[in-house]
């Protein structure tokens, strides 16, 4: 496959590219989350389990331990692809921070003691919550939102209807799925497309 | 504007794990409040991240292993699961208000996260109010609230005491600090904290009790474990 002159070009070949090419990996985890990819997956499981052992390794010292952790990591890669917020950072990021959870927890696990914090207490990597309510999103001034509306006529239609149903309707993002007949995932692709657009904007103008 | 920071050992310990937990919940705290501490942090995930899958091979010395990793049992395991879709629980659902004397307090996620570890508030010196906040560990984790004009005793810590303003203000006689502002101090620093307009919500993480230093406080220091533990 090293008949592609373009380092670049070859490295989005899809047959060429490792998932340490971020783009790479991201472009895995939307095939997992949207599609559920048996074939993406099982290529970021056999990047990142190897590596995920050979730290969980080095952390506990024990390799059923280990091993457990490399389980637990990737089964949450496995069912909770679609939590995975590319604008926020990259697949391997989030895989570690997943990774550096399940750590924190097995550390105290076996100590049942009283008012231990738990991992998703501290750090909310894999909490199941509305996108429309993060703290980036949350835009209660009416200024902004008279302006933001003008800014959704600029949106492609499939953005606009999903940022409408949402925003506008109130509806949940699983709701939108139902009454456009499309899958969950492609709402969260849409609606994070959209919203990154109108950051744009916003930020265009200030 | 947030002028004082944890330092970067803490952030990098937080970003581990590896703080007590006490330090994780005022670190974490501070980093909610504070878009600069956000991306150290984000930083520091992306080079351990960089630094735990970054390595174009595994080592070798791993790999020798006989049966280092053999994971097509694990692979097929997990993909017989079917993704469980949760519908997403609104962010309003989760309490983050502090009520404390009629006034109502925002808290910051790590907070509010933990607010069901908030155990009672009760009245200290003068206009102090405290509770302690219960996450396990050796040091401990308290809210104190001061009214505005009230001054804390002079004292020093037998250990070191990391200060969190969650809303207010507060002074000592090196400077003035406001939201989000976070104070480490060990026990070779005296100070006097006290608020003057305003009233302040701080958080605070002890590892041993006060010590008072002046006049008639000290009369207190047999009792300051039980005020501050």
């Amino acid at each position: 496959m090293q008949t592609v002159t373009t380092p670049k070009l070859e490295r989005k070949h899809m047959s060429s590219a490792q998932p340490d090419d971020p783009d790479h990996a991201a472009a895995l985890l939307a095939l997992v989350a949207n599609e559920q990819s048996r074939q993406a997956f099982s290529e970021l499981f056999h990047y990142f389990a190897p590596r995920l052992k050979a730290y969980a390794t080095r952390q506990f010292g024990n390799e059923q331990t280990a091993m457990d952790l490399v389980q637990e990591t990737m089964t949450n890669v496995w069912n909770k692809a679609h939590l995975f917020k590319p604008d926020r950072g990259s697949a391997s990021t989030w895989i570690f921070t997943i990774a550096r959870n399940i750590r924190f927890d097995f550390l105290r696990k076996n100590k049942h003691r009283q008012h231990d914090l738990s991992a998703d207490e501290l750090w909310p990597v894999l909490a199941e919550t509305n996108d429309s309510l993060d703290d980036d999103y949350a835009l209660d001034d009416d200024l902004l939102m008279q302006q933001l509306a003008g800014y959704c006529e600029s949106l492609p239609k499939a953005q606009r209807t999903v940022i409408e149903l949402i925003y506008v309707e109130g509806k949940s993002q699983q709701e939108v799925a139902d009454a456009l007949g499309i899958p969950l995932g492609t709402v969260k692709s849409r609606t994070r497309l959209a919203l990154q657009k109108l950051r744009e904007l916003i930020n265009s103008d200030d | 504007m947030i002028k004082f920071h944890p330092s970067e050992q803490h952030l990098f310990h937080y970003v581990t794990g590896d703080l007590t937990p006490a330090m994780l919940m005022m670190v974490g705290t501070h980093v909610d409040m504070c878009p600069h501490c956000q991306n150290e942090i984000q930083h520091i995930e992306e080079s351990l991240a960089q630094k735990v899958f970054g390595q174009a091979q595994v080592p070798a010395e791993l790999t020798e292993q006989v049966s280092f990793f053999d994971g097509e049992s694990m692979l097929a395991s997990i993909m017989s699961q079917t993704p469980k879709r949760i519908t997403p629980v609104m962010r309003q659902d989760v309490p983050n208000e502090l009520v404390l004397e009629g006034k109502r307090f925002q808290l910051p996620g790590t907070l509010a996260r933990n607010q069901h570890r908030v155990g009672e508030w009760q009245k200290i010196l003068g206009q102090m109010w405290r509770a302690p906040v219960h996450v396990g560990g050796e040091d401990v984790l308290t809210f104190i609230y001061m009214d505005k004009d009230t001054r804390v005793p002079e004292h020093t810590h037998k250990g070191r005491e990391a200060t969190l303003v969650v809303n207010g203000v507060f002074n000592d006689e090196r400077s003035e600090y406001r939201d989000g502002d976070f104070i480490f101090v060990d026990d070779s620093v005296i100070h006097t904290p006290e608020t003057r307009h305003e009233d302040c919500l701080t958080l605070s993480a002890l590892d041993a009790p006060m010590h008072f230093t002046s006049g008639l406080s000290r009369l207190l220091n047999p009792f300051s474990s039980l005020f501050f533990k």
